[in-house]
């Protein structure tokens, strides 16, 4: 078996799908390509290997102790601006951290917010996106990939399951915004019908109680694991939505 | 090269829009009303750990990286006004990345490796590519450690080595990788491919 040469088109849209840089249209024949193309199907499976390999290997480690205190007394000021805090400078930076929320800071939910706001803000965001020309902003079934797309957008990357041999396969995701939160929504496919799954840290918060089932004829089935509210939001039948409920929590094969 | 459009950007990162609206009117004015200091600490420390990490592959020491981030973060302290409410961690990031070459040209000439003789790197490469291959992968990695990944992701050449860090460590996509590294999607690409290529023909000789 010849391998194509790495400048060859297709050998980087295979590298493009699998860090799922693809529009839908594209990374269905991509994926039609590599099913038919043992070649490029060997290439992505290199690729996922490796990618595995430094994932397992490799974690990202956090600057030395020290480095930012040297760094803010190296920009100099810092320090004295705190202890004198101007009040219109905090408001703004209050709305600039909302503003870049989307690549790195976490806002707290309001934990005030109740079960039936938060629902209602959900199953909005379920139907935009139906609404929209595609139901998330990455695409793959592949569970290596989205789950790493979401670091950098939100600080806490969701818990992604492989439910496909369930008949729950994995569409992609997206990034929600909850009030002003942004927070990381899987999206699952059952036959016809998209199931969105929202993770909400509960930050400290008591766990919720009730909430509706169903808003304007979706079923929502919601529930808390090590400290995530999670939302399942879909036009699937209730039993079904209560199926994907249980399989994703038993499932273990995160990585 | 003729590259199929990759999916538009519809993300929060994205200049142009829905469905995700972080940047809300007037977000652009608040910027102004900063002083210097509360932009630098919205901007710039959140990714203190992503510049360290990326200036220690850079400059392959966490001494280096240190000093490096340090004078990087002057730099954008500098710079901050030129901060135009994009990205900040592509930002940041490239200015970590520039500031990390002068460095090494300043104090590690011999490691610095010119365009041109990138693109001998990327030629000889590509014969390298022709090579037929059935080896399965995962038999071979499976028995890399750490620190082989480290050294072989250490030797790829500098180009190659930014653009895989920041894709398969650090997980920016390819328009915040564009944006740091400062070249086209197209060569981002391209040079992900090889740079993937090359650390796992790297490995397999290691074995």
């Amino acid at each position: 078996m010849s391998r194509p040469r790495s400048d060859d088109n297709s050998v980087l849209l295979v590298h493009a799908y699998l860090d799922g840089e693809l529009d839908p249209a594209n990374a269905l024949s991509v994926a039609q390509q590599m099913s038919q193309e043992p070649a490029l199907a060997a290439e992505a499976e290199r690729v996922k290997e490796l990618q595995k390999l430094i994932h397992d290997r490799l974690p990202r480690e956090a600057a030395p102790p020290g480095l930012r205190a040297r760094i803010e007394s190296s920009v100099g000021g810092t320090r004295r601006e705190r202890a004198k805090p101007s009040w219109l400078a905090l408001a703004a930076s209050i709305v600039l951290a909302a503003m870049v929320a989307g690549t790195s800071t976490w806002l707290v939910v309001d934990s005030r917010q109740q079960p039936m706001q938060v629902a209602e803000l959900l199953v909005s965001d379920h139907i935009r996106s139906l609404m929209a020309p595609e139901p998330v902003d990455v695409v793959s079934s592949d569970r290596h990939t989205v789950k790493p797309w979401f670091n950098g957008r939100i600080s806490n990357s969701p818990r992604v399951v492989d439910l496909a041999r369930n008949d729950f396969p994995l569409i992609g995701g997206r990034v929600d915004v909850l009030g002003r939160t942004p927070v990381s929504t899987l999206v699952y496919r059952r036959a016809k019908h998209l199931i969105s799954l929202t993770a909400v840290p509960a930050d400290g918060a008591p766990a919720l109680n009730g909430g509706p089932r169903s808003i304007n004829g979706y079923n929502i089935v919601r529930w808390s694991e090590n400290g995530v509210n999670y939302w399942a939001i879909s036009d699937v039948e209730p039993k079904e939505l209560e199926l994907f409920a249980q399989l994703f929590r038993s499932s273990q094969n995160e990585l | 090269m003729s590259i199929t459009p990759l999916r538009p950007r519809t993300g929060p990162n994205s200049p142009d829009g829905p469905p995700v609206r972080l940047v809300t009117p007037g977000a652009q004015e608040s910027i102004g009303m900063l002083d210097d200091n509360a932009l630098f600490r919205t901007v710039v420390m959140p990714y203190i750990d992503e510049a360290y990490r990326l200036a220690r592959w850079l400059t392959g020491n966490g001494t280096d990286a240190e000093d490096v981030v340090q004078d990087a973060s002057v730099r954008a302290f500098r710079a901050i006004r030129s901060y135009a409410g994009g990205n900040p961690r592509a930002w940041l990031l490239s200015i970590v990345r520039n500031t990390a070459y002068s460095w090494l040209r300043k104090n590690r000439p011999a490691t610095i490796v010119s365009v041109d003789d990138l693109e001998a790197v990327e030629l000889e490469h590509g014969r390298l590519d022709e090579r037929h291959d059935e080896t399965p992968e995962s038999s071979l990695i499976a028995k890399v450690d750490a620190e082989q990944l480290r050294a072989a992701i250490a030797k790829l050449p500098a180009a190659f080595r930014e653009t895989l860090v920041l894709r398969d460590i650090e997980g920016l996509d390819y328009r915040e990788i564009a944006e740091a590294t400062e070249v086209p999607i197209g060569t981002v690409m391209s040079r992900l491919a090889r740079a993937r290529r090359r650390l796992l023909e790297t490995l397999r000789q290691d074995d």
